[in-house]
């Protein structure tokens, strides 16, 4: 079995990125330590998307919106990770902002084929259309499942109490 | 004096009712279901680190769960699913009992002891479990279910993969005896002073290990493959249905360990005297102890293996099980020609 | 929305000919693939022996799987919404559900980006806990996945062995934490309890006597002829493929990839300690087997230096202990155990965001919280190990033989409650 390589970090990344992504990103910053992010327009998601490869991050993590319903906007975005020794502690985090009421993007399955299942977790999760995934069938939730897509801010969580009034109930 | 019961106990104790139905049949065959299921638990759960059958008679380590489990069996409602050939669901289970039943009335079960005498005792008994596999298929097919239908189809791959190894071992064993009786073959055994297994070692070897094939036995399991299609073609079958096919695949197992005892391990020698001119097939009872403990080692197999594949089942049984038993006919040959 | 991409053979991870992707397209019982030749269509689960709660759309032509399609969200609990609607701390208990035989490993990542976000560090000698029940639990899990893969061939002994030994690693947990399951152990600031009397030498003895166990398990089934047959050369995974598909956990080190969370995150004690990451380049389902035993010994050499080496001082924040009544302060001090001031529920990190990775007996777990500077998380994303292991069930059936389903199914130890969260 061989050792553990030395943990070496890749130094200066977040130049690389600027030098690699400047000419498309919208805004390019380091978030936390070993945690970059790239906002894109969501036309040149899949060039960006293709240069992180490029540079090792070969693969995401996650796919993931986040309902901005103040700024009526969607966030959609993609957290690239990479098994190469010296990348292997950064997580950049590919995004766009779309609008709320029609979020489209495009499907980055293409450049990343293990953003698939997370990407049809996000279309059923928030209505987000990915566009050209082929597959965006209900995943977790029930395949006749209609509505407001549950993690959006507006969707209303019933809650039912210990104590269940059924007489409130049969009113209803 | 005749009393009014002579007739009746005359018939029962007529070789011809008492040895399908009695010993080395039915009733006994049930008796060993019932012990070997639960021995079979037990010794598994040894090997686990548990206790197996506990509860349902607890002094004597749950021997009585079989009991309770066939109860329940009994009183299990059978549901028959809408879509199933319902001719053919309800007929099967009874048929494959009775395929499994009938060779026991060619299996000699003690010295001159015989439902039916004939001298072609071996291949009968053969053929009537060869027809077992059929009653399978045709239960899969009529129970009209995707789970069913693949098991009928291993069933069927299955069957050609183990039937060629199975007979051809057994004649081979047969060729060097010069017969295809049975009770014969046990002679020839006591007259040589040697077990058929020590005659011919690889016949005996292939024999058991297709006989483990055909019982679907572990690892070669392959029909029921609970992982895969739930049960195989018994997946719709519940209540006494499921029990009745759930027996007869062990009571095939111990018709074939008979044969096997009789064929290479000198079937029910040493006889012990006295217990012959009581009743005659009580001289048998060696035949019934070594056919048990074997059983009790096919059983055990459970608690050391896993389940093979199917296509590794296969090409266990094309590839090495039939090249040995065709190596096993030249021994006997070979034997026959030196003149040992 | 359902134009199909175009897409090299390179990035081609499942979707062949016969594959129908039309959502809502109704599966018919005999399929036809691109040359219209008939498939055989079984579905395995949700009610089956062997799916767990999820289904398996197979497509069979002849024995050969043309592809089988994970059904997944039998399970589903919405634990991404349910914790929008609730305070921080009550997230653990929430999460922790997610993987019940992992508790502790995968709620430690979500304390760490919650303490990110606080500013809050944990004493050393909470990391030396944390590190001590994440590897107990480790071995739990690894176990429970190896009995669970021991029934998938039928073979019951190892089934049994391995969730009978595995009692003795979830009452170490017990002894610990005080829950034999749900731990909520690893808590923002530090840990519920501190190390109780005589613990050291139950673990030293857990361990010698696993020792013995994972000899006794090479000899019964890894090495035992019908397993390496079933596992040999089966699912193969090549590494390339395991990289692009994101796969994690030891079914990425079975393909020759060297990467754990634990080393790329350097979290907890395991900067200082010094174990190996088991790597085996074969990728096929017995390097998976083998990669886990390994694992097992590797958790086992951490707990025992974590307990030789265990530090002295608080298991608690001391920012979080000032909230304690100094009444209280002194019954902590005295039992060791937390006894939490209602003022705790109400954290408040400020607004941003933070990831966190840690690594799971099944794999490495991903955690993104946005916080908008309330008491509760606007948006906390979990993506659970099985969840990207869950592509390998299309992935590695491909041209596998029926029966191969469930060896792969117990070989990349997919756990259905994980997978939908």
């Amino acid at each position: 079995m061989p050792q553990n390589p030395p943990g070496a970090v890749r130094m200066g990344l977040l130049e690389d990125l600027k030098e690699k992504l400047g000419d498309i990103a919208a805004e390019i910053r380091e978030e936390k330590p070993n945690y970059y992010s790239v906002r894109v327009e969501a036309s040149s998601l899949v060039e960006a998307a293709r240069r992180l490869v490029e540079m090792g991050f070969d693969h995401v993590a996650s796919v993931e919106g986040v309902d901005w319903i103040k700024e009526k906007e969607m966030e959609v975005s993609w957290h690239a990770e990479s098994y190469e020794p010296d990348l292997k502690s950064i997580i950049i985090k590919l995004y766009t902002r779309v609008p709320r009421d029609d979020p489209r993007v495009p499907t980055l399955i293409d450049v990343w084929p293990s953003a698939e299942f997370p990407e049809r977790e996000t279309w059923e999760m928030l209505g987000v259309v990915f566009e050209g995934h082929p597959d965006l069938r209900h995943l977790l939730l029930p395949s006749d499942y209609e509505g407001i897509p549950p993690l959006r801010k507006d969707y209303r969580i019933k809650v039912e109490g210990f104590i269940v009034d059924l007489t409130r109930q049969q009113k209803q | 004096m005749l009393g009014p019961l002579d007739p009746l106990i005359n018939f029962i104790l007529e070789p011809y009712f008492f040895s399908p139905f009695i010993y080395p049949g039915l009733t006994i065959g049930l008796v060993v279901l019932l012990t070997l299921i639960w021995a079979e638990r037990k010794m598994a759960a040894k090997v686990q680190l548990r206790y197996g059958p506990l509860y349902v008679s607890k002094q004597i380590g749950g021997a009585l769960q079989m009991i309770a489990d066939a109860l329940r069996f009994f009183f299990q409602e059978p549901i028959i699913p809408r879509q199933v050939d319902k001719i053919v669901f309800l007929a099967t289970p009874a048929l494959a009992l009775t395929v499994t039943v009938l060779p026991f009335i060619f299996i000699p079960a003690a010295p001159s002891y015989v439902g039916v005498a004939v001298s072609y005792s071996l291949p009968l008994v053969l053929a009537l479990g060869a027809l077992i596999p059929v009653v399978i298929i045709l239960m899969a097919w009529g129970a009209n279910n995707k789970f069913t239908l693949v098991g009928g189809i291993r069933e069927a791959f299955m069957t050609v993969g183990y039937e060629v190894a199975l007979f051809i071992s057994a004649f081979a064993a047969a060729l060097y005896y010069k017969t295809l009786d049975l009770s014969v073959m046990v002679e020839k055994q006591a007259s040589l002073g040697l077990p058929g297994i020590i005659i011919n070692p690889i016949a005996g070897f292939v024999f058991f290990v297709a006989m483990l094939m055909a019982s679907s036995k572990l690892p070669f399991d392959i029909v029921e493959g609970e992982q895969e299609i739930v049960a195989g073609p018994f997946t719709e079958y519940s209540g006494i249905l499921y029990g009745l096919v759930m027996g007869a695949s062990y009571l095939y197992l111990y018709v074939l360990m008979l044969v096997f005892v009789e064929m290479f391990l000198s079937g029910w020698l040493p006889v012990i005297h006295g217990l012959g001119s009581i009743y005659p097939a009580l001289g048998g009872v060696m035949l019934f102890v070594k056919t048990y403990i074997l059983l009790l080692f096919a059983v055990f197999l459970r608690g050391v293996y896993g389940r093979y594949r199917l296509d590794q089942a296969l090409s266990l049984g094309w590839r090495r099980l039939v090249p040995l038993s065709l190596i096993a006919a030249l021994w006997s040959f070979g034997l026959l020609i030196a003149g040992v | 929305m359902t134009s199909q991409g175009s897409r090299s053979s390179e990035t081609d991870m499942g979707y062949g000919p016969g594959t129908i992707k039309e959502p809502g397209f109704r599966y018919r019982p005999m399929g036809r693939d691109a040359e219209g030749m008939e498939l055989y269509e079984i579905f395995i689960g949700p009610q089956h022996p062997a799916s767990g709660h999820m289904r398996i759309v197979v497509r069979l032509d002849g024995d050969i799987i043309v592809n089988a399609d994970p059904d997944i969200g039998y399970v589903h609990r919405t634990m991404e919404k349910l914790s929008e609607t609730r305070e921080y701390l009550k997230s653990i208990p929430l999460f922790e559900r997610a993987t019940i035989i992992d508790s502790a490993n995968i709620t430690w990542p979500y304390v760490r980006a919650v303490e990110q976000m606080l500013g809050v560090e944990a004493p050393l000698r909470a990391k030396y806990l944390r590190t001590l029940l994440a590897e107990i639990n480790r071995i739990s899990s690894h176990l429970y996945g190896f009995g669970l893969t021991g029934i998938f061939i039928n073979h019951s002994t190892m089934y049994m062995w391995s969730f009978g030994d595995r009692e003795i690693w979830v009452q170490l947990a017990e002894e610990l934490t005080g829950a034999r399951l749900t731990h909520t152990y690893i808590i923002p600031g530090g840990v519920r309890r501190d190390l109780p009397q005589g613990f050291k030498e139950k673990a030293l003895k857990a361990i010698r006597y696993m020792e013995r166990r994972l000899e006794d398990y090479m000899k019964i089934f890894v090495y035992n002829p019908v397993t390496v047959a079933r596992f040999r050369e089966v699912g193969v995974l090549t590494k390339n493929d395991a990289s692009r598909l994101g796969i994690v956990g030891p079914n990425l080190r079975a393909s020759g990839v060297h990467y754990d969370a634990r080393i790329a995150e350097k979290y907890g004690a395991y900067p200082e300690l010094d174990f190996e990451i088991p790597v085996m380049e074969e990728g096929d389902s017995l390097a998976r087997l083998l990669v886990r035993i390994e694992e097992i010994k590797q958790s086992m050499r951490i707990i025992k230096q974590v307990l030789d080496k265990m530090p002295q001082g608080p298991f608690f924040a001391d920012k979080y202990m000032r909230l304690i009544p100094p009444a209280l302060r002194k019954h902590v001090a005295e039992t060791g155990r937390i006894k939490l001031p209602g003022a705790f529920i109400r954290l408040k990190p400020p607004a941003g965001e933070a990831v966190a990775r840690g690594e799971m007996g099944h794999g490495e777990v991903f955690y993104h919280i946005v916080s908008t500077g309330d008491t509760k998380p606007y948006r906390v994303r979990i993506i659970t190990p099985a969840f990207r292991n869950v592509v390998l069930f299309r992935h590695l059936t491909r041209g596998a033989r029926f029966m191969d389903l469930p060896v792969i199914y117990g070989s990349i130890d997919y756990f259905p409650p994980e997978g939908d969260r």
